[in-house]
């Protein structure tokens, strides 16, 4: 390995580093009743990068056999063609065991994925069909997922730095549709650890049929409502996926270096009300964005983006804290050998604040409560984000009232930052199958308590 | 044995593939058909005039699609080696048999598939000049797109970043099967995007994206690519705020796939089985306007998106699938048609293209009847015949639920009246249903672009319920 990121630097550069990776993942699908199909994959190659200040060169193989990683080394030394000499390491390398970083594994499995009989995994699909169907007569058709992995990494650099971790994540996914009176609806359940086989409890089994079957009544009486300028309740848990996308991208150093975000003159300011803060965590224990190490070796964190109100750090990699003079965030993520490492989101999400949900909406008159949003997307320059309602409910009089669908919640992602007015006592993450799709695909989860934002653009009739 | 063509795929690993079949049949299997994919993609990416990224990527999978005791799995690894190979498929087939039974499963009827994808090169989307092609030319490309040093200056705002990627690719598939099945697709890729972000006068940030991209190097065309992308945050500068209400909507051809995507998903067999379509019994109904045409021209010879078979080796064909406003096809794999009882077709459509026209006897604001047969129906032409309404260049979340059709859409875009575009707009949501969105279509351009694999025109609806 020392002699392959010396060739990677053969034509200058300041930096290399190697990823290896030995992925091997399966799933099983159940449709129709039974789960008549699944599959098994494996994934394994290894990855060569080489960093000329901030200018990247990457190239990977699927075999790693020396001449074929030289060569990979080779075409990711095209970036330092022309540059100076190595200028050695200078401002890449860290120091992975200082204070703050997690030095632990955060991923325990008790029943790895790698060793699980089909067998043995089949029958929780086929459960939680039956239970969801006992709990709901309208369900009609149910799609229930189960795919798991296990992703064996080692990383190398020219520092000298090795760094192995093994990553395991199991999800579970429950897509039922509901019929009642010729009309349609659906509904879409999910639970994601990065754990072995033992996620698979009959605790989590009841709390999807439930969760499945919640609301359902209010989904087929929800209607779209008159649209407008209104305060917005944001429900604890899923909401916080509008703190990734509205807020989170444009605290991402790499738009932040290039000018490119909203918040990239913002660093110390005061961009939201003090009792704020925003974090963005690789250190909770099995969760969907855990990282003991980032893709760069770099050690998992716990980084506070916000804190009380100010803004006080981006989410680096070691290009971009290399730029800002800082230590590294352990944000540099990949979504496999086949990509370079950039910084990206873990599990983001506001801490808590003072007030009871109730009492944040019973102080709106005239509003809206959003508990489920999909399909967000944000502008970064501009800050402009959508996102869809999929249920939700009007607050008239400080009630929650008619329940509403199908409607967006449109804003400015600073602008409604500065407007939340009050932070609920129920920071809630929500452990559904979060991924984030920033050029590449990487697990994240997301959490927020109830928030109210006092202003924000309703679209519906 | 199917031809080694010209593409990545090599001879060595088209008989590993096949090894896989014979290995598999003879351990069990009662079918399987195989993937083989390889692509390398190269691509530089410049950041303010200046080089800032290299990629090389080659890529290489063996999908294995295993039919036993009527049961059925999919698998797939990286890892080519005969041992490794055999050793994965033994471990498949015991997987596939702790699975459920389903009579549905199998391989298509043999007299579906196709037989003229010898080559790989038959529909002519693989350019011999990739070979030639140095990575001093494909910088240079993208150095060339760059405007970022000339753009600064050009009008009230401030550049702030400009990032340029010229890519190129080549795909080779290999697929087989267990009956006797044998196809090959090769085709090369040239695309360059670029980003333009800028500041106003007001310190507001926008940014605007553009892309070009051909099969072939000669067909690529960079030099507007960058100029697009400024003058698409240009033009956003002074959004206004707009009046919510009933319009006509303009979309903008590079956006208009996003409405035709739900419509053409709701065609799934799989979503119909699984009664998550909102077209689920709409198939010979004539749901939409008269004009109404979409058609999978699957075998347009040297144009994006042609194939000439699907995942399951069956021959594509160009086809109607609305033709006169009537539902004409949903595509069936050969599971959802024993499932459903269903006439199999392809598993998916391949190049989407809606036939232009203009609605007759659309009026607005005082203009007459429009004439359908015309040769050429670009945008001022449909702006001009809608009269006012929202010019939509792009969409901003939003989601069309696949089961009722209902739809709500971050919309960015231009107002306009008397056919002229008058100011940029911001924080609009477009909303209706899917079927009736496409039931009050007036308009479909001749103006898809040729570089997209979805030929979809510019599109015009009338009263779609827009809220602000």
């Amino acid at each position: 390995m020392e002699d392959l990121t010396a060739k990677a630097l053969c034509h200058g550069g300041d930096w290399s580093d190697l990823y290896f990776e030995n992925t091997v993942y399966g799933d099983l699908l159940l449709k129709d009743g039974q789960v008549t199909s699944g599959g098994l994959h494996t994934d394994f190659g290894a990855g060569i990068r080489v960093l000329s200040g901030e200018k990247t060169g990457y190239a990977y193989s699927e075999n790693t056999e020396m001449k074929d990683m030289e060569a990979a080394a080779r075409a990711a030394a095209v970036i330092a063609s022309g540059s100076a000499p190595a200028a050695g390491n200078e401002g890449f390398c860290v120091n992975v065991s200082g204070p703050g970083h997690t030095g632990g594994m955060l991923y325990p499995m008790e029943h790895p994925w790698a060793s699980a009989e089909v067998s043995a995994l089949l029958p929780f699909l086929e459960k939680l069909q039956e239970r969801i169907y006992a709990l709901d007569s309208r369900a009609v058709k149910i799609i229930a997922r189960l795919s798991y992995s296990q992703s064996d990494i080692m990383m190398f650099n020219s520092c000298g730095e090795l760094t192995c971790d093994t990553r395991p994540l199991g999800s579970v996914t429950a897509s039922v549709i509901f019929n009642d009176k010729g009309r349609s609806e659906n509904k879409t359940v999910s639970r994601s650890f990065r754990c072995g086989a033992e996620m698979l409890t009959g605790e989590m089994l009841e709390e999807m049929a439930a969760e499945a079957v919640k609301g359902i009544d209010d989904r087929f009486a929800a209607r779209r409502p008159k649209g407008g300028k209104m305060p917005v309740v944001m429900g604890a848990g899923a909401s916080g996926i509008l703190l990734h996308e509205a807020m989170g991208h444009a605290f991402e150093a790499d738009f932040n270096r290039k000018g490119q975000s909203v918040f990239s003159d913002k660093m110390g300011k005061q961009v939201c009300n003090p009792g704020i803060s925003i974090i963005d965590d690789g250190t909770l224990m099995k969760n969907r964005g855990a990282c003991t190490f980032d893709d760069e070796g770099v050690p998992g964190q716990k980084t506070y983006m916000v804190k009380d109100g100010i803004l006080t750090s981006y989410l680096h990699d070691r290009i971009s804290a290399r730029w800002y003079g800082v230590s590294p965030t352990g944000n540099g993520r990949r979504e496999s050998f086949r990509f370079n490492p950039i910084p990206r989101m873990r599990a983001t999400y506001m801490e808590s604040g003072e007030a009871s949900p109730e009492d944040i909406i019973s102080g709106v008159s005239k509003g809206i409560y959003v508990d489920e949003f999909s399909n967000g997307q944000v502008k970064i320059g501009e800050g402009d984000f959508t996102f869809y309602v999929k249920s939700g409910y009007m607050i008239e009089g400080g009630r929650l009232g008619a329940p509403v669908k199908d409607i967006n919640i449109i804003g400015n992602g600073p602008q409604a930052l500065a407007d939340i007015t009050c932070i609920g006592n129920d920071l809630r993450i929500d452990n559904g199958t979060w991924t984030c799709g920033k050029d590449q695909s990487v697990a994240v989860s997301c959490g927020i308590p109830t928030v109210l934002v006092k202003s924000l653009t309703v679209g519906g009739e | 044995m199917c031809s080694t063509g010209a593409g990545l795929v090599t001879g060595e690993e088209v008989r590993a593939a096949l090894h896989c079949i014979e290995y598999g049949m003879s351990h069990g299997a009662s079918g399987i058909r195989v993937s083989l994919s390889k692509s390398v993609l190269d691509s530089f990416t410049v950041l303010n005039g200046e080089l800032d990224k290299v990629m090389h990527s080659a890529d290489r999978s063996l999908f294995l699609y295993i039919f036993a005791d009527g049961r059925y799995g999919t698998f797939s690894t990286n890892n080519f080696s005969i041992p490794r190979l055999e050793d994965f498929i033994s471990k498949a087939l015991d997987t596939v048999k702790m699975l459920a039974p389903d009579p549905c499963r199998k391989l298509p009827d043999p007299g579906r598939k196709a037989h003229d994808a010898v080559t790989g090169q038959e529909l002519h989307l693989y350019d011999p000049e990739y070979q030639e092609i140095s990575p001093e030319q494909r910088l240079k490309k993208a150095l060339d797109a760059s405007i970022f040093r000339t753009a600064a200056a050009d009008g009230p705002y401030t550049v702030i970043s400009e990032e340029c990627e010229y890519s190129d690719s080549v795909d080779d598939n290999f697929l087989a099967d267990s009956d006797g099945f044998r196809g090959r697709h090769t085709e090369t890729s040239y695309a360059v995007c670029s980003e333009m972000t800028i500041q106003d006068s007001g310190g507001r940030k926008l940014s605007g994206y553009w892309w070009e991209s051909s099969p072939f190097f000669s067909g690529l065309d960079i030099s507007g690519c960058s100029r697009t992308a400024l003058e698409k945050a240009a033009g956003m500068i002074g959004p206004e705020k707009h009046k919510g209400g009933k319009y006509c909507m303009v979309v903008d051809r590079s956006v208009s796939s996003r409405l035709a995507a739900p419509l053409l998903s709701a065609l799934n067999g799989a979503a119909v089985q699984q009664k998550n379509s909102f077209l689920e019994n709409a198939l010979g109904q004539k749901l939409f306007p008269e004009k109404l045409c979409i058609m999978d021209l699957a075998r347009s010879d040297g144009k994006p998106g042609s194939r000439l078979y699907d995942t399951e080796g069956v021959a594509t064909k160009d086809t109607p699938v609305i033709e006169n406003g009537i539902v004409k096809e949903f595509f069936v794999n050969t599971y959802i048609a024993g499932k459903t009882g269903l006439q199999p077709t392809v598993d998916s459509i391949s190049r989407p293209s809606v036939q232009p026209f203009t609605a007759q006897g659309y009026s607005s604001e005082g203009r007459k009847s429009c004439v359908s047969e015309e040769k050429e129906i670009n945008l001022p032409r449909i702006l001009e015949l809608c009269g006012s309404g929202i010019y939509v260049t792009g969409f901003n979340g939003g989601n069309c639920n696949p089961v009722t059709g209902d739809f709500s859409y971050g919309i960015e875009g231009f107002a306009f009246r008397d056919g002229r575009i008058t100011h940029p707009i911001r924080e609009m949501v477009a909303t209706g249903n899917m079927v009736s969105l496409w039931s009050s279509i007036i308009a479909a351009g001749s103006d898809a672009r040729e570089c997209t694999r979805w030929q979809i025109p510019t599109l015009a609806f009338s009263e779609v319920n827009f809220s602000a």
